[in-house]
């Protein structure tokens, strides 16, 4: 196996394209793809790292901020204005792995991944981001949903690299539950966020079969910044009643059922406090 | 093929041949015979090999030695000449904070990336801090005790 390191854009496209066709493995935190190849689940010829590429941004601007694909999940907790500006972003990066992962898993990883159990997608699914694909013609910017194909399955084209995500500030929240708390998948994550122009309210869930998604007729319940307590019991009911969930040795499908319920009244009121005062 | 490689270990600079998709964790103990790094699950759960890259701490498990580059990288075996590093050893002497002791150097190396980044971190993120790290022995007890005193401020 030949491990590539480019440090230009150009170079690290160029790779994929001239590699041998679906034999070029795209290496970020390396997080996940190492454990495919100590299993044997993947043996690319190239192993092509984006860890020289300068991909680290970190840029708010007025309404959204700039994630450089390759920026680790680590400077991204550490950024003083996360907390207060996207508490939901804030609250699912603090809760992956422990800080040593996260001083090496990148969200460009992460979304290219799409895996079943990420933690990330769901708020970003919630909070409505848009994934930057940079090729040999240039950059493109899809919605994170239409870049999501399936698990594991992304709407990249050969040639393409995740170059940036772009994730909208606004009121968001993130509730999760683990058998143990640092580096392991939950049994359910949930993910809200209100965007207050469209009075419009977002829930995201993982954990859920096939792959992370949207409830959308637990959101079309709810309306205005305080939905009222009796709102919020409906969509919560809603959103577990929805959901495909999955049966593992994690949890059995009904404790998800009943997790999917908890933990989207608990983000909802989170997210519904902060905005519009307590709720009813 | 293997290309060649320069690592800062402890401060000393390592060359070597390393083939392209060996791990740190291989690196720092089959061929810099640093053998403090534990090997425990080799999959990023349990934390016994952790090192600070930059001073921020990795799993040199899932991390390939050619990402590396010209950091300086600081091993259980380095924890002696630096400050930080030096108290945290002694706390968990004083302490007891080990029992078999084969999670200790992740421990003792993830507490001293966490002071170092976070100084005058409180327990509360110290605890945090160490969640990634696993004691099979389960001797959490004394090991809090140890992060208890590292966490009071100095007289």
């Amino acid at each position: 196996m030949q491990l590539l390191a480019p440090t230009r854009a150009e170079e690290a496209i160029a790779a994929l394209l001239d590699g041998p066709e679906g034999r070029v493995a795209v290496l970020a935190g390396g997080t996940d793809l190492l454990l495919d190849l100590d299993e044997g689940k993947s043996s690319p010829e190239v192993l092509l790292s984006l860890h020289r590429l300068p991909w680290r941004e970190l840029t708010w601007e007025a309404e959204r901020l700039e994630i450089g694909a390759t920026l680790p999940l680590a400077q991204l907790e550490q950024d003083p204005e996360l907390a207060r500006r996207i508490p939901g972003l804030h609250e699912a990066v603090g809760a992956i792995g422990g800080v040593a992962l996260r001083h090496q898993a990148t969200l460009g990883g992460n979304l290219v991944r799409a895996s079943p159990v990420s933690d990330l997608i769901p708020i970003l699914l919630a909070l409505e981001c848009e994934v930057g694909l940079l090729g040999s013609g240039g950059e493109r910017s899809l919605p994170l949903e239409q870049f999501l194909l399936g698990p594991r399955r992304t709407a990249l084209q050969r040639g393409e690299l995740v170059r940036r995500v772009w994730v909208p500030a606004l009121p968001s929240a993130f509730r999760w539950q683990r058998v143990r708390p640092a580096n392991d998948v939950s049994q359910i994550s949930v993910a809200v966020a209100f965007a207050p122009k469209e009075e419009r309210w977002r829930i995201a869930t993982a954990g859920v079969a096939p792959l992370a998604r949207r409830a959308k007729a637990a959101e079309a319940i709810l309306r205005g910044p305080s939905p009222g307590e009796e709102a919020i019991a409906a969509a919560g009911a809603s959103a577990a009643e929805e959901a495909e969930v999955r049966q593992d040795r994690r949890a059995t499908d009904a404790y998800r059922r009943h997790l999917l319920r908890t933990l989207v009244l608990r983000a909802i009121r989170a997210v519904a406090t902060g905005v519009g005062g307590q709720p009813a | 093929m293997t290309p060649s490689l320069h690592l800062l270990v402890n401060g000393v600079r390592r060359e070597g041949a390393v083939p392209p998709t060996e791990r740190l964790l291989d690196t720092l103990r089959w061929r810099l015979n640093l053998r403090g790094t534990k090997e425990g699950c080799r999959s990023g759960a349990c934390g016994a090999c952790t090192v600070l890259i930059d001073g921020r701490p990795r799993l040199s498990c899932l991390t390939l030695s050619h990402q590396v580059g010209e950091a300086p990288i600081l091993t259980v075996e380095g924890l002696e000449s630096d400050p930080v590093g030096r108290a945290v050893l002694e706390t968990f002497v004083a302490e007891a904070a080990l029992q078999c002791g084969y999670c200790t150097p992740g421990f003792v190396v993830a507490l001293t990336g966490l002071l170092k980044e976070h100084p005058g971190a409180t327990e509360t993120t110290l605890l945090e801090g160490l969640q990634g790290n696993l004691c099979r022995c389960t001797g959490y007890s004394s090991i809090r005790r140890a992060v208890t005193r590292l966490s009071e401020p100095k007289r």
